[in-house]
């Protein structure tokens, strides 16, 4: 063990770099996917997925491998893994409101369950959890615990994202009182606001 | 329409595995029904309730409500062996999300609103 923290510290010494697996989980529409692109367009100039107002847009995992980032001196490689939105129902009605044929919806219904299989079971694989919330939303959710709940059991680190607060009805605070154990940052993943706080995060964290 | 609510206490559930309870769960609601467990649900078994969930999503039956709220820790021998068995105090509600509209928590309690 010993030696392992030696190796580790020369390795640092001489500027080698970290790689590290980066997981976006949370639930539906809490702005996953648009933080993952706005990751990997700061980094490396393109984008990871396509957003969409209709739910469950991201229906399985995207990743973007070897992002390499550089904050405050530190250099990190990580591997980016953007989640499916995680939930207990999926109505495939409800694609159909966002004017979806019925035969279209079926198809993304089935497809969002099998995306939240495949999240479900990357809980117990990243190195570092990024939970992105809706700071417009009560945070307070059962998807949210489950996640979370999930992350503690394994000691993964998990850093919360209180997204979307570039909206007037935002309220990031009522997240870091939900989740007094976790490290909170506020962004809005949409505008930019704060997101060099988050890279500072993620580089203390990984 | 009626509602049909089924409660299963502690001392049943010190009985049953992860898995037994989550198909009890299951079935029960698939059948309109509203569970009510005497216990909270652990992590793991939170998880496999919505990756089962998920492989029985249906056109009729889309998925489910659910809320787990823990407890406090056991203060008397018969809570004290529960948990022994594995079972985590507190209370779990789950309905089939066609007849739960949403399932409320504060930190402290559960509200069950009901579609209709």
């Amino acid at each position: 063990m010993h030696f392992h923290h030696l190796f580790s510290w020369l390795r640092g010494l001489f500027g080698s770099r970290k790689t590290f697996s980066l997981g976006l989980y949370g639930a539906v529409n809490t702005g996953k996917t648009t933080l993952a692109n706005r990751i990997s367009m700061d980094w490396t100039g393109e984008p990871v997925g396509t957003v969409s107002e209709i739910p469950h847009e991201t229906r399985a995992v995207q990743k973007k491998e070897r992002i390499e980032i550089n904050v405050d001196g530190k250099r990190l490689t990580m591997n980016l893994l953007d989640m499916p939105g995680i939930a207990t129902k999926v109505d495939y009605r409800e694609f159909v409101r966002f004017g979806m044929k019925p035969n279209e919806a079926q198809q993304r219904a089935k497809e969002a369950t099998k995306g939240i299989v495949e999240a479900i079971k990357w809980l117990e694989h990243v190195d570092v959890a990024l939970v992105v919330m809706d700071a417009c939303q009560d945070p307070y959710t059962q998807v949210n615990l489950t996640i979370l709940g999930n992350l503690e059991a394994r000691n993964i680190p998990v850093i919360i994202v209180a997204n979307k607060i570039d909206k007037k009805n935002a309220k990031p605070d009522r997240i870091r009182t939900a989740f007094p154990q976790h490290k909170v940052v506020e962004i809005s993943a949409l505008k930019g606001d704060n997101i060099n706080g988050l890279y500072k995060e993620i580089a203390k964290t990984a | 329409m009626a509602v049909q609510i089924e409660f299963l206490s502690s001392g049943t559930l010190a009985n049953k595995t992860s898995a037994q309870k989550i198909k009890f769960i299951l079935d029960a609601v698939k059948q309109e029904k509203i569970v009510v467990l005497e216990q909270a649900l652990t992590p793991a078994e939170e998880k496999e309730l919505i990756t089962q969930t998920m492989g029985t999503v249906t056109k009729k039956f889309p998925g489910i409500e659910v809320s787990s709220l823990s407890g406090a820790p056991a203060s008397d021998l018969r809570s004290m062996l529960i948990q022994l068995l594995g079972g985590k105090a507190g209370l779990t509600v789950v309905g089939p999300s066609n007849l739960v509209k949403q399932i409320k928590r504060d930190p402290g309690k559960l509200r069950l609103l009901t579609n209709g």
